[in-house]
């Protein structure tokens, strides 16, 4: 069952001489509960497709739908309510509220839309993620490693269609790399979670089901490792 | 290098670069409105002085031969010295003495009685005028307020600027934290660094400050103008022109410059302390120690209300002078207005309304007893003139026995509850105050008419009451009947000589009193006031004398509803007694004018400070929310990323502005409403006459200023965040 498909998808920054091309049609499927790595090198898109398929972005051509919903027609606001339902995003610099504590940086995505949360699934989410001791902490109060799986925590809240993990241990140890890995590839097995993962460290990539290699915004390679 | 690399940032910079430019233009232009101001009111303190008392410095009163005032001339610091020929008499001859340099005065004034041969007795020194150029004696005693609060008053207006101007610059220098990383990275040292940023605000604040300084003088002679016209009808009043000294502009230049440098030094001395990677990794984020709560906010506007909150608990530190200055300004402001209006519903109540029917010119004649007085009977032939009493006051005393003394009072307590200061046990009776009216015999036989006795003029009639000391209504006093009214007669006594009196009938005792504007038992509450004609007090005055100095005129005019009408009587009034004597006239409209023009006058002078601290508070504000680009992008970018809507985005910043506008108004109702209660309460105040009076609109006009400017502030600031690129920050790792 695909979750997420990808047609043409072109993105242009600039105008002129100073046109760049960030991606130059690319076309994606992606089945739910797949394991995806992304890889590149450093200016090849990876990072404008996460965004594009994160509707934080929208593409200059071409069409993407996520889970039956085509978010390359989606206003502002409406990208931003499928963000917070449908999509989970981290990135390597964690992105967390640091005026909130742990607990209501998870929680988020469900208080902007006025929910209560299931208590079992957070629990077992904040459980897994070695965080449990740390949810009335401040995110500045933690370490590297842990406000990683903050982030990660709190883009699962939701359980949403897809997670997208922009170079998540960028930042991190080797030791506190693995660690996050083994987590994502365990909440996928677990929760059958659809992740994509970009990086550009090919070890890391390996760790995947599958594995796309771009390069100057086209995907010159998409190897399944099934 | 560091020139270019600062001209760049300033081209590329417009809007944190107008921000320190606007700041230092407001804090010049303050800074010489108020030094200018301050001359002005200085200047205006300083002849009033000398207008009033003299222009002198030092005295000498005593035998002073000519040879001594030689002596005193030649003295190497004197530069004059005058004969007071008003003040010299029998007991000495008055001598002013005036220095070269005035602060030689209270050294050198002894020093000459010493060479003259004069006892330091002898010596006297103008400690107003001279506490006003800030020379002191520990001799006086008396509190000289006048130059300290100006000098005050520049001390906080200098320290609140600093403040704003600091943040300013605190928020461009710190957006820029990073950059100076890498230049202390590559060996860039904190002095050069430091100089850099101080070479920078030395040019983007040279202009501002020249200007600032000009406009400010500028606003201060319209400022003077428009007090002269507001109170040009003031009788008495001064009236000076702007007036200004070079050195004054020199100073408020230098005021100026030296708060935009310090302004500027404390955050680049900052900057200057950080090591290269602090700078590099400085996330320049909102951040707090510990975990808050905003549990009210949160309550009322859900998450968007608890994510504004902590924002505003992390910008606490550089919000504070923005928050202080707008409570303390509505505060202030809300308080000065309500005051103002209690005063002037008081005093229309005590004295404009309590008046109003019985006077409508009134005339003091100085200096003159009313028995050299002679022109009684002509200013009641003037045109337009209804009735015109002619009165003089004078001090006597009564013993009161306490068989004389009505059963009313008895029941309140008697004459034991009176206070030592004004009534005295005496040989087993009371000895009183008994303040004669003496009245000029026509309007003493109209009074009498009046009052329905026989129109007589051999003897007084007595105010028959005692104010009841238990009833705290001041305004209106119970009374009750002072003596048995069975005395055919009443002593009177000399006040100074006691033993010294003068018996005279009694026509009748009465609670009716004469159409005067006068106030019976307001301090003395058992004076047994007494009122004569001027037949009887001519007879009596060697043996009881304590007249005052001064003999009054009252006049109710015919047509008494315009101040035309009542110009027109003050005019005939004055021009009767222009001839022969010296007077002060006043008409009841016009004073009434002159009262609110003085009140309405102190409340623009207090309320032009108000919206001086309120503008350094909305300054700030300003300030912070142009700093809000780099500081809060990342922070919005992240609630973004987590899908977050534009709307609920706009959401926090409405919540913030709600919370810095609306929170000075929350503080202020209650520290203003409070004390009105309690102040109308205590002043028998009418609670319907002053909600009718009361500030109400001014009080929203400013209300709605700060909700306006702050919601300005906040839209600019948020326009700039949510309209820049949020993507870029999400993966832009120089942004952390």
């Amino acid at each position: 069952m695909e979750i997420l498909k990808c047609e043409g998808i072109k993105k242009v920054y600039g105008s002129g001489a100073n046109q760049v091309k960030a991606l130059d049609g690319i076309d994606l499927v992606v089945d739910k509960g797949e394991f995806v790595a992304i890889i590149g090198a450093s200016g090849s898109g990876k990072s404008t497709l996460l965004h594009i398929l994160g509707s934080v972005d929208k593409p200059t051509e071409g069409k993407v739908v996520v889970g039956g919903t085509d978010i390359s027609a989606l206003d502002k606001t409406q990208a931003a309510i499928f963000r917070r339902r449908k999509v989970g995003l981290v990135y390597q610099f964690y992105n967390l509220i640091p005026t909130l504590t742990i607990r209501k940086n998870i929680l988020m995505p469900l208080l902007l839309d006025k929910k209560k949360p299931n208590q079992e699934f957070f629990d077992q989410i904040v459980k897994s993620l070695g965080i449990a001791g740390k949810l009335e902490s401040l995110p500045n109060q933690l370490s590297g490693g842990q406000q990683q799986r903050v982030a990660i925590a709190r883009s699962l809240i939701y359980r949403p269609a897809l997670l997208l993990a922009d170079e998540p241990t960028g930042n991190l140890d080797q030791k506190n790399s693995k660690e996050i890995i083994d987590m994502l590839k365990l909440f996928n097995r677990n929760f059958e979670q659809t992740i994509v993962l970009i990086t550009h460290d090919e070890k890391i990539a390996l760790e995947a089901d599958r594995i796309i290699t771009i390069e100057d915004g086209c995907i010159i390679s998409d190897e399944s490792r099934r | 290098m560091w020139k270019d690399y600062s001209s760049s940032y300033v081209k590329n910079n417009k809007a944190s670069s107008l921000s320190i430019i606007i700041a230092a233009f407001i804090s010049a232009l303050l800074l010489s409105l108020l030094c200018s101001l301050f001359y002005n009111l200085w200047f205006y303190e300083v002849q009033s002085l000398k207008v009033e008392e003299g222009d002198w410095q030092g005295r000498f009163v005593g035998e002073i031969s000519t040879d001594d005032l030689t002596l005193i001339e030649n003295y190497a610091s004197v530069e004059k010295v005058t004969v007071n020929e008003n003040l010299s008499d029998v007991q000495g001859i008055v001598v002013d003495v005036y220095f070269t340099n005035m602060g030689n005065v209270l050294t050198d004034m002894p020093q000459i009685a010493e060479l003259v041969g004069l006892p330091a007795e002898s010596v006297s020194y103008h400690y107003s005028l001279l506490s006003l150029y800030l020379i002191r004696s520990a001799d006086d005693s008396a509190l000289r307020w006048v130059f300290p609060f100006f000098l005050l008053i520049t001390i906080i207006a200098c320290f609140s600027l600093i403040l704003v101007i600091h943040n300013a610059f605190a928020v461009t220098m710190s957006a820029r934290i990073h950059q100076f990383g890498i230049f202390s990275s590559i060996g860039a040292t904190p002095g050069q660094i430091r100089a850099c940023l101080l070479q920078e605000a030395l040019r983007l604040c040279a202009l501002p400050i020249v200007v600032g300084n000009l406009l400010g003088i500028l606003i201060c002679v319209g400022v003077i103008e428009a007090i002269n016209f507001t109170l040009a009808d003031v009788a008495g009043r001064l009236v000076l022109p702007f007036s200004y000294h070079p050195l004054i502009l020199v100073l408020s230049l230098l005021v100026t410059v030296l708060t935009v440098w310090i302004s500027a030094w404390i955050p680049a001395r900052k900057m200057g302390k950080l090591t290269p990677m602090e700078a590099i990794r400085n996330t320049n984020e909102l951040q707090l120690k510990r975990r808050k709560k905003s549990r009210i906010l949160s309550f009322l506007f859900g998450v968007e209300g608890e994510l504004a909150g902590n924002a505003l608990k992390a910008q606490k530190k550089s919000m504070r002078t923005a928050a202080l200055s707008l409570v303390f300004s509505f505060l202030a402001f809300s308080l000065m207005m309500c005051f103002f209006t209690l005063m002037i519903v008081n005093q229309d109540m005590t004295y404009f309304e309590r008046y109003q029917d019985v006077w409508d010119v009134m005339a003091t004649v100085k200096s003159t007893d009313i028995d050299v007085f002679t022109e009684a009977d002509t200013l009641q032939e003037l045109y337009g003139v209804e009735s015109g009493v002619v009165y003089q006051k004078a001090v006597a005393k009564r013993m009161v026995t306490q068989d004389e003394i009505s059963e009313e009072l008895q029941a309140i307590g008697g004459l034991e509850n009176a206070s030592t200061q004004y009534v005295s046990a005496v040989d087993g009776a009371w000895l009183v105050n008994a303040p004669l009216v003496i009245m000029d015999d026509t309007s003493f036989l109209a009074y009498c008419e009046q009052i329905g006795t026989e129109p007589r003029l051999d003897g007084a009639v007595i105010l028959n009451q005692a104010c009841d000391a238990s009833d705290p209504n001041f305004h209106d006093r119970r009374s009750v009947s002072y003596l048995v009214e069975n005395g055919q007669t009443t002593i009177l006594r000399n006040a100074g000589q006691e033993d010294v009196s003068v018996e005279i009938p009694v026509l009748t005792y009465t609670r009716q009193v004469p159409v005067l504007r006068e106030e019976y038992g307001t301090l003395d509450y058992y004076e047994l006031v007494h009122f004569v004609p001027l037949s009887v007090w001519k007879e009596i005055k060697g043996q009881i004398g304590g007249a005052e100095a001064d003999t009054y005129i009252r006049i109710l005019a015919r047509n008494r509803v315009t101040l035309d009408e009542l110009n027109e009587i003050e005019d005939e009034v004055s021009g009767l007694l222009s001839q022969g004597y010296q007077t002060e006239i006043e008409n009841r409209i016009q004073a009434k004018l002159d009262n609110d023009r003085m009140f309405h006058g102190m409340m623009a002078v207090i309320g032009l400070f108000c919206v001086l601290l309120a503008v350094i508070g909305i300054g700030n504000i300003f300030t912070n929310t142009f700093g809000f680009v780099r500081q809060r992008k990342r922070e919005f970018a992240r609630y973004m990323s987590i899908g977050m809507t534009p709307d609920e985005l706009k959401k926090i910043f409405y919540v913030e502005a709600l919370v810095i506008a609306g929170r000075p108004v929350l503080i202020t109702i209650p520290l203003t409403v409070i004390p009105v209660i309690l102040f109308i309460n205590m002043a028998y105040i009418d609670p319907m006459v002053f909600l009718h009076e009361a500030p109400f609109i001014q009080i929203l006009l400013f209300i709605l200023a700060i909700f306006g400017f702050v919601a300005l502030a906040y839209y600019i600031g948020a326009k700039k965040v949510l309209g820049s690129s949020l993507i870029d920050s999400l993966r832009d790792d120089t942004t952390i």
